[in-house]
């Protein structure tokens, strides 16, 4: 309680005697005095002696040193940035250089290690600065009082009013209309500009490139699956339509649209001729081929490709949210938030033994939507 | 009671408290988590692995015949026909057996339980044996023969007499390897087979994924071309299977090729690569170590400067 | 000693050159002296505010060389894993960054752990105020600031993910397709409009790159100069303690104090975001290989601030779709993907005038309340962050499946059931706790602290003797004192004093007996301080510290 009497002279010649500020409990060993030594001395802070705690001069010089230091390390790191910019030259033609994963991860650990090191060594030094050099604030500052004065108010109120009343706004109810009136074609302009973002769905979603006689090939090598290649029971492929050379881009790898490959592609599994439920349909079943049944691949649920086919227990599970079917029983969602099967595409097989499909999807392909399971 | 209450403000009751929870559910998940069996296959494994290591180059069929007797008959029969709690495996080809056998997955201590990647119970030539003695008197050609193409498992040491030998096997089988994996051409191809029929339940790393009924996807980086050569054309557990019709010898090292070398490769974004997991890793360290950390700058910012107390 | 440097003659000219035109002087000296109370949890929305710099300047880096183009290419540059590969031009132009851009990987890893920072700096801003009940009035609308920018920031960042074109940022654009297809009658057409056309098309990254560059930071940055301006006006909020009250703040002032402690830490921030970014490795496109809508790969996750909807995608059951007149109604996608989240937004947003309504409570608040002194409103904030936990951790159920060998439904099952629990038990839990902690507040406010030392009374009794708390604690619990008795009357007379007061009085009409109703659940367990005067316990006149006692009570 030594620095109490202290703290009232102070108030007292600064004419502030409504502040009520925390005292400095005696036990404290630390070096932080109060502002002035002596009460009669003027203060040349910045803020008033009793919400300024100055630090010894010992301490500030200590400071001041080891802020000092942090600051070099970061000059000195920020030099080590520059020179880890230039120690790994840019890939020259044909010639990888940090395009090598393992020379771009030295580069990368090299430029952000030197960029954190000089970051945080100016933050460390400004912070030792505020700390430790400057003095601690205990700067008190009254909160606006927030509403207004009622007569301020009134005025304003008054004011405004008059002025409405003058413009004629509010008395000429013609104007007030019209004008609303005039703005609403307006206001509506920018939504009809936005209507040519894209095609209207017409009945676009419902439909695939599927079509009878289409073969079917591998993803990836576009190599036309045969009946043959899928006698192994529990063999899976995933297969796209083969369609005719549009000469696309590139090699020989894709002809399909992105669009087209997110509708058609279909997992074909074999599946051993007995395994198949009950719940299969004759239609369902007659959709297969000596055990080859073909569904699409596309989720129901929100249109993650469902690709986790287990052998064993015929299940294919959509690893983004779990939604299982059984592979065996027309893709019935047996767990998971999906609600719809996935639509089976009807397959058989050409007289060179190719598999083909016989048709179009069962159901509309991909995430449920409104009218995905109306008919045409 | 009494005593709970004499001691709950005893400076370490707090961490007392932190101990007792952690403990509660670490025996709680213990519970939940099958995987006890594992340990147990594991040490079956090691217990069999009695057999010393044969010389010379030329098969061993009797002592293939041994090994099947003794470690393989019990479940699948002498004559591999299975029984109530193992497979009929005649027709599962030399391939199956190798994949099973070098995987450690077989033999198996409990015949529900998936199979974790383990050490194989034999070395590679008593392996060797028991794959000749499956295609001579079980398979009998049956199924899917080893394939020789994709290099199998790497030379270990102790199957060599000296260094030298040692070395030399390594270095060529380091060649074979090489010129397996960079044999191959068509990235392209043989990212879309991966990312369309392997990803999904491996992962785009290789690092597995979890399955229905408490199966799972196993990793399958410390596979080797061979084995993953063989996963795909016997379809072990609950894998579908990739025939070479659909997936052609040149496709499977495209697509052998292509997850190795992703695998192989340093990772360009730092040291740390979370063991490639992903965003949730990704999440978890921005929570715990971003986040913490600046918080605690921003402590030692603002810290008090007088205490109070 | 007393001698003030004087300005430099050149700082003076400029000084002078600038009031000229504006006539700052006095403004400038009002807002240097600005005060920001010194506590640690006041520093959160600055990580927030530091990141999104960053963000913007990395941002401003990236967009140099990225080319938000679905036109489909042929890799042939410096990284030769993925030569050959067919791939869109904005994959290939992100790998250009990562290899062929000098610290262009470093740079492309900081602004996605600065993302990853600025949104959890978001949400612990967001709790500090929720659970110190800083946003009461006057501080409402930036409140509401606050909950547009963390919704904003959410889709600028799931935005952002997805322009590299990469295998997950593709199928995270696929999930928010499927969710906009669920939508009754509209779904098909906005998405067709937004896309473009059919799922993926061509046009969507152009799109988003538009909306992530320009259109949301655009707004984002008007709604962070809005909440700071808001903020500077309206002053900070500060903890209860001595010389605080709400009439006055007491803390850093502006210049030159926080200036500097400010500076340092954004530097701090940035230091612990590039230290990240140049060693642990974060979304690794060149690594996942370019989006195809037909590949997938397990332990797919969006970023950790999308975990929540992913979580409660998964976990909602199809129990519930239905049909009406053969049209679909997936009602397992609309209420996961857009019902819960805007559940969990507008909850958050309408929560302040919920809390004013029911407690009737109008006054301006400057101090803030600690936690447990609002034992309801830390309840219900308890509950939201374990049923968001919830939902975030069964976002990832794959991963602590296959991790924990747990099998994959049960976990499902757990996060269902959980889900509804969970918060439950959060509230009450956390309402305990509260209210336990309120009695200790009084126990020591009125017997002071327990010192842990034993005495023998002369009648051979033993106590524990009691030690008077510091005057700061003593301000710090009866803090409570001063805000809190809010109950039926309390409300009444609130509402009388109003002498224009709009709202009926309390408990008429339907409105008004829940209204009263809620009240009487608010307030009811609030542990009463009434009448506590500090240190008058009888275990203290046992104790030492007598004398100091008596001196206490006479400066209050």
């Amino acid at each position: 309680m030594t620095d109490k009497s202290n703290d009232n002279d102070n108030g007292a010649s600064d004419g502030s005697a409504d502040r009520v500020i925390g005292t400095p409990s005696p036990a404290e060993g630390r070096a932080i005095v109060a502002g002035a030594d002596d009460p009669g001395a003027e203060h040349p802070g910045a803020y008033p002696a009793e919400e300024t705690h100055a630090h010894s001069e010992e301490e500030q010089r200590r400071a001041e040193k080891t802020a000092s230091v942090w600051f070099l390390i970061a000059f000195l790191a920020g030099i080590g940035f520059f020179v880890a910019y230039f120690a790994f030259p840019p890939n020259s033609a044909g010639e990888p250089a940090i395009a090598d994963p393992q020379i771009g991860q030295y580069s990368n650990m090299a430029l952000g290690g030197t960029l954190a090191l000089a970051l945080f060594g100016i933050g460390a030094g400004m912070t030792v600065w505020a700390r430790r050099i400057m003095p601690h604030y205990e700067v008190s500052s009254p909160y606006d009082e927030l509403p207004s004065a009622p007569e301020e108010k009134g005025s304003f109120g008054d004011f405004f009013m008059r002025g409405a009343d003058e413009s004629g706004f509010t008395k000429r109810p013609l104007l007030r209309r019209t004008l609303l009136l005039s703005m609403v074609p307006l206001g509506l302009a920018p939504i009809v500009l936005l209507r040519d973002t894209g095609p209207l769905p017409g009945d676009k979603l419902k439909h695939t490139l599927w079509e009878d006689g289409l073969r079917m090939v591998v993803e990836g090598t576009n190599k036309p699956i045969k009946e043959a290649d899928l006698a192994e029971d529990g063999a899976m492929i995933t297969a796209f339509p083969q369609v005719e050379e549009e000469g696309g881009h590139g090699g020989e790898g894709q002809h399909l649209s992105l669009n087209d490959q997110a509708k058609t592609v279909v997992l074909l599994i074999k599946i051993p001729e007995g395994d198949f439920k009950p719940g299969m349909t004759e239609q369902q079943m007659n959709w297969t081929h000596n055990g080859i049944v073909a569904y699409s691949k596309i989720c129901t649920h929100v249109g993650c490709p469902a690709a986790l086919y287990e052998r064993g227990s015929h299940r294919i599970l959509c690893p983004c949210h779990q939604s299982t079917f059984d592979a065996a029983d027309g893709a019935k969602v047996v767990f998971g938030p999906a609600h719809r099967p996935l639509p089976q595409l009807p397959i058989g097989v050409d007289d060179e033994g190719y598999l083909i499909a016989k048709g179009d999807f069962s159901e509309a392909v991909g995430p449920t939507f409104w009218d995905a399971e109306k008919g045409d | 009671m009494k005593w709970i209450t004499a001691r709950r403000r005893h400076p370490l009751a707090g961490y007392v408290v932190v101990l007792l929870a952690l403990a509660v559910f670490g025996v709680g998940y213990a519970l939940v988590a099958p995987s006890a069996d594992r340990a147990e296959a594991q040490v079956m494994a090691a217990a069999q692995t009695g057999a010393e290591p044969a010389g010379g180059e030329t098969v061993d069929i009797a002592q293939g015949r041994d090994i099947w007797e003794r470690s393989c008959a019990s479940c699948h029969g002498l004559n591999g026909a299975g029984s109530d709690n193992a497979p009929d495996i005649t027709g599962a080809g030399g391939a199956a057996v190798d994949f099973q056998v070098s995987t450690g997955r077989m033999p198996s201590s409990n015949p529900d339980a998936q199979m974790p990647r383990k050490e194989p119970a034999w070395d590679r030539e008593e392996i060797d044996n028991l794959i000749a003695y499956y295609e001579q008197e079980i398979g009998q050609g049956a199924g899917p023969a080893v394939p020789e193409e994709p290099p199998g498992d790497e030379p270990v040491r102790s199957d060599y007499e000296d260094e030298d030998a040692y070395e030399e096997a390594k270095a060529s089988y380091d060649e074979a390897y090489d010129a397996y994996i960079n044999g191959a051409s068509d990235t392209q191809a043989g990212m879309q087979l991966y990312l369309a029929n392997c990803a999904h339940c491996h992962s785009w790393s290789g690092a597995g994924g979890g399955l229905t009924g408490g199966h799972w996807a196993p990793q399958i980086t410390d596979a080797t071309p061979r084995q993953l050569y063989e996963a795909m054309l016997t379809g072990p557990g609950q894998m579908p299977v990739f025939t070479e019709g659909t997936v052609t010898p040149d496709d499977k090292q495209e697509l052998i090729s292509y997850v190795k070398t992703l695998q192989a490769e340093p990772n360009a974004g730092g040291i740390f690569d979370l063991n490639r997991v992903g965003q949730v890793a990704e999440g978890f360290i921005a929570w715990t170590v971003g986040l913490t950390l600046i918080i605690a700058c921003a402590i030692w910012i603002t810290a008090k400067q007088r205490a109070h107390d | 000693m007393s001698t003030t440097t004087q300005a430099p003659k050149a700082l003076r000219g400029v000084g002078n050159w600038i009031d000229d035109r504006f006539h700052l002087a006095k403004t400038g000296e009002k807002n240097l002296r600005k005060v920001f109370p010194n506590h640690w949890s006041f520093m959160l929305g600055e990580i927030a505010l530091y990141s999104f710099i960053i963000l913007l300047v990395t941002g401003v880096f990236l967009t140099l060389w990225f080319n938000p183009s679905m036109a489909h290419t042929t890799y042939e540059g410096s990284y030769q894993r993925l030569n050959g590969v067919e791939m869109s031009e904005a994959y290939a132009s992100t790998l250009r960054i990562d290899f062929d851009v000098r610290g262009g990987f470093l740079v492309r890893q900081i602004h996605h752990w600065a993302a990853l920072i600025f949104v959890a700096s978001l949400v612990v801003h967001m709790l500090r105020v929720f659970f110190t009940g800083a946003f009461r009035k006057p501080r409402e609308i930036n409140w509401l600031i606050g909950v547009g920018i963390f919704t904003l920031a959410m889709l600028e960042g799931l935005f952002g993910y997805s322009l590299p074109d990469d295998l997950p940022s593709g199928m995270g654009v696929r999930i928010l397709q499927g969710v906009m297809l669920s939508l009754p009658v509209i779904g098909t057409y906005v998405s067709m409009f937004l896309f473009g056309g059919e799922f993926p098309g061509e046009d969507i990254i152009p799109r988003l790159y538009m909306l992530h560059i320009l259109l949301i930071p655009g707004i984002l940055l008007a709604l962070i100069v809005a909440h700071f301006m808001i903020l500077w006006h309206q002053k900070h909020t500060q903890y209860p303690g001595t010389g605080r009250s709400e009439k006055k703040v007491v803390g850093t002032p502006m210049f030159p104090g926080f200036a500097i402690k400010a500076g340092g830490f954004f530097f701090f921030v940035f230091a612990v975001i590039v230290a990240l970014s140049a060693f642990v490795q974060i979304n690794p496109i060149h690594l996942f290989g370019p989006f195809t809508p037909t590949a997938i790969t397990s332990g797919l996750q969006p970023d950790w601030y999308m975990g929540f909807m992913e979580g409660s995608l998964r976990i909602f059951p199809n129990w519930l779709d239905f049909q009406i007149f053969g049209y679909a109604v997936p009602i397992g996608v609309l209420v996961p993907g857009l019902v819960i989240p805007g559940l969990i937004f507008g909850g958050l947003a309408a929560w302040p005038f919920l809390e004013q309504w029911i407690t009737g409570d109008k006054r301006a608040h400057n101090v803030a309340d600690r936690p447990r002194n609002a034992p309801v409103r830390t309840a219900v904030g308890v509950a939201g962050v374990v049923f968001y936990g919830i939902l975030w951790l069964a976002g990832a159920n794959d991963i602590l499946s296959h991790t924990f060998s747990i099998s994959l439904y049960w976990t499902t099952y757990f996060f269902r059931v959980a889900a509804i629990a969970g918060p439950i038990i959060g509230f009450i839990v956390a309402k305990r706790i509260c209210l336990g902690l309120q009695r200790r507040d009084r126990e020591t406010l009125e017997h002071g602290y327990e010192s842990g030392t034993i005495q023998q009374l002369p009648s051979g009794e033993f106590i524990e003797v009691h030690k008077e708390s510091s005057q700061e604690t003593v301000h710090v619990l009866e803090s409570k004192a001063a805000v809190d008795r809010i109950d039926d009357e309390a409300i009444a007379s609130v509402e009388e004093s109003e002498s224009d007061g709009v709202e009926a009085p309390a408990a008429r009409g339907l409105k008004g007996k829940l209204r009263a109703k809620l009240a009487h659940w608010y307030t009811k367990d609030n542990v009463s301080f009434e009448g506590v005067e500090a240190h008058t316990g009888h275990h203290l006149h046992h104790g030492a510290g007598h004398e100091e006692h008596e001196e206490m009570a006479g400066s209050h």
